[in-house]
């Protein structure tokens, strides 16, 4: 069962489909796994459907008609199949699959502390970073701010901090100034998929040092 | 077991079926576009959704005519490749045909902007699948709810929707351009959202 969802503000914005493209990722990930921001979604883009079909038409050429008519024969995309057998409520949603490309085992990890490893993934979003955390069994990440918001979804395991207990599918966002030290669920690594429009900054002062190392690496 | 088997054969074959209260017209165009290939509706579809596909377009960006009737081009084809995947009882025709307007648009300025990323916006968009949960099919009867109650919200909410969605502005562009403090703008929309009787999860 998931318990934390994202606000009405991220889903409406992810409706109408103006969300950055790594936090848009993040969401569609978390629909992946929850039914109820599913059917509110739905609804959300319903307002879109309404909102269009009372738009002023603008006039368009019968050329515009006959060359699409002339294209209709196209073979369709082999994507739109795919689509189609996705299976949900897979261990990893398909989208992050389809970044991945293998395995977390696979991936590029970098430590950053003793428990906390990161690997980053490349959605072309410039302005934010896309990456999946791993987090050792019971470990902890040291308390830490944002300068800016900070997305979360857990993958695999889960962690607690100070407002809650979160387990695969949940979702979390904080702003610039909430500081937290999340830590890992006894006996289980925990994986999440953090997007960060600015760096991670431990406060507390046997972490400091680390801050320069943690650069932002959007793309 | 069989008989359920078979209700859901009866259900995605014969879409107008007693429970299928989405008979309008549209709905109907894609149903024969997509089981009959039926050109004949396609161009009746055309001919209605593309002006307000270019009207999407063409709202509040500076997309060039050209552009914009490229992006008729481009969801028309998609319309007429997607059309056996839609469902009546799951989905308005409105709904279905803004989301892939809406995805070509991002995929296009995104295109026009040289932005470079291995997600197309349909990569990221739902797709309800035949078989949702209870949760899911419950909240989507709220679709034709929205529907109804979009002609009773205030001016001054449904213009905001308006920038949000036609216009593919986020909250807080829209208070730049309405010069509005972006927590005004966030608590219309709220309501907005409440009033429309939207169904969310407690955050």
């Amino acid at each position: 069962m998931i318990k934390h969802h994202p606000s009405a503000d991220i889903l409406i914005d992810f409706a109408a489909g103006t969300l950055p493209v790594a936090q848009a990722a993040c969401v569609s990930a978390h629909l992946n796994y929850c039914d109820c921001c599913r059917g509110s979604t739905e609804q959300l883009q319903s307002i879109g459907g309404v909102l269009m079909e009372q738009l002023v038409p603008v006039a368009v050429s019968e050329s515009v008609l006959d060359s699409i008519l002339a294209r209709l024969d196209e073979p369709v995309p082999l994507s739109f199949i795919q689509q189609r057998v996705r299976h949900r409520r897979v261990d990893l949603p398909g989208l992050l699959n389809r970044i991945i490309n293998g395995d977390f085992s696979q991936l590029a990890w970098k430590r950053v502390t003793r428990s906390l490893s990161v690997s980053h993934l490349q959605t072309g979003d410039d302005q934010r970073e896309f990456a999946l955390y791993r987090i050792a069994a019971g470990g902890n990440i040291p308390n830490h701010r944002h300068g800016g918001a900070e997305m979360t979804l857990v993958l695999e395991g889960g962690f607690s901090d100070e407002l809650g207990t979160y387990h695969p599918g949940d979702f979390v966002f904080r702003d610039a100034s909430d500081v937290h030290a999340p830590t890992a669920i006894d006996g289980e690594e925990c994986i999440c998929l953090a997007v960060l429009d600015a760096p991670l900054q431990f406060t507390s002062w046997q972490y400091r040092w680390l801050n320069p190392f943690l650069q932002l690496q959007a793309g | 077991m069989m008989d359920d088997k078979k209700q859901v054969e009866q259900r995605k074959t014969s879409w107008s079926a007693p429970t299928g209260r989405r008979t309008d017209e549209w709905s109907e165009c894609l149903v024969l576009i997509g089981k009959t290939n039926d050109r004949a509706a396609f161009t009746r579809f055309f001919r209605h959704f593309g002006p307000l596909i270019k009207a999407f377009a063409l709202a509040g960006s500076s997309l060039s005519q050209t552009h914009a009737d490229e992006l008729v081009q481009e969801v028309m084809l998609k319309v007429w490749q997607k059309a056996d995947g839609f469902n009546p009882e799951k989905a308005a025709a409105s709904t279905w045909i803004y989301t892939i307007a809406r995805n070509c648009r991002t995929d296009m300025f995104r295109r026009l902007q040289k932005f470079d990323t291995p997600l197309a916006a349909d990569d990221l968009s739902i797709e309800l699948e035949d078989e949702e949960p209870f949760a899911v099919l419950h909240t989507r009867r709220g679709a034709a709810r929205v529907k109804a109650l979009m002609g009773q919200l205030p001016p001054d909410q449904a213009q905001i929707l308006a920038k949000v969605y036609m216009e593919g502005k986020s909250h807080s562009e829209a208070a730049a351009e309405l010069d509005l403090p972006l927590g005004t703008v966030k608590s219309r929309v709220r309501l907005a959202i409440q009033k429309l009787q939207v169904q969310m999860a407690r955050v």
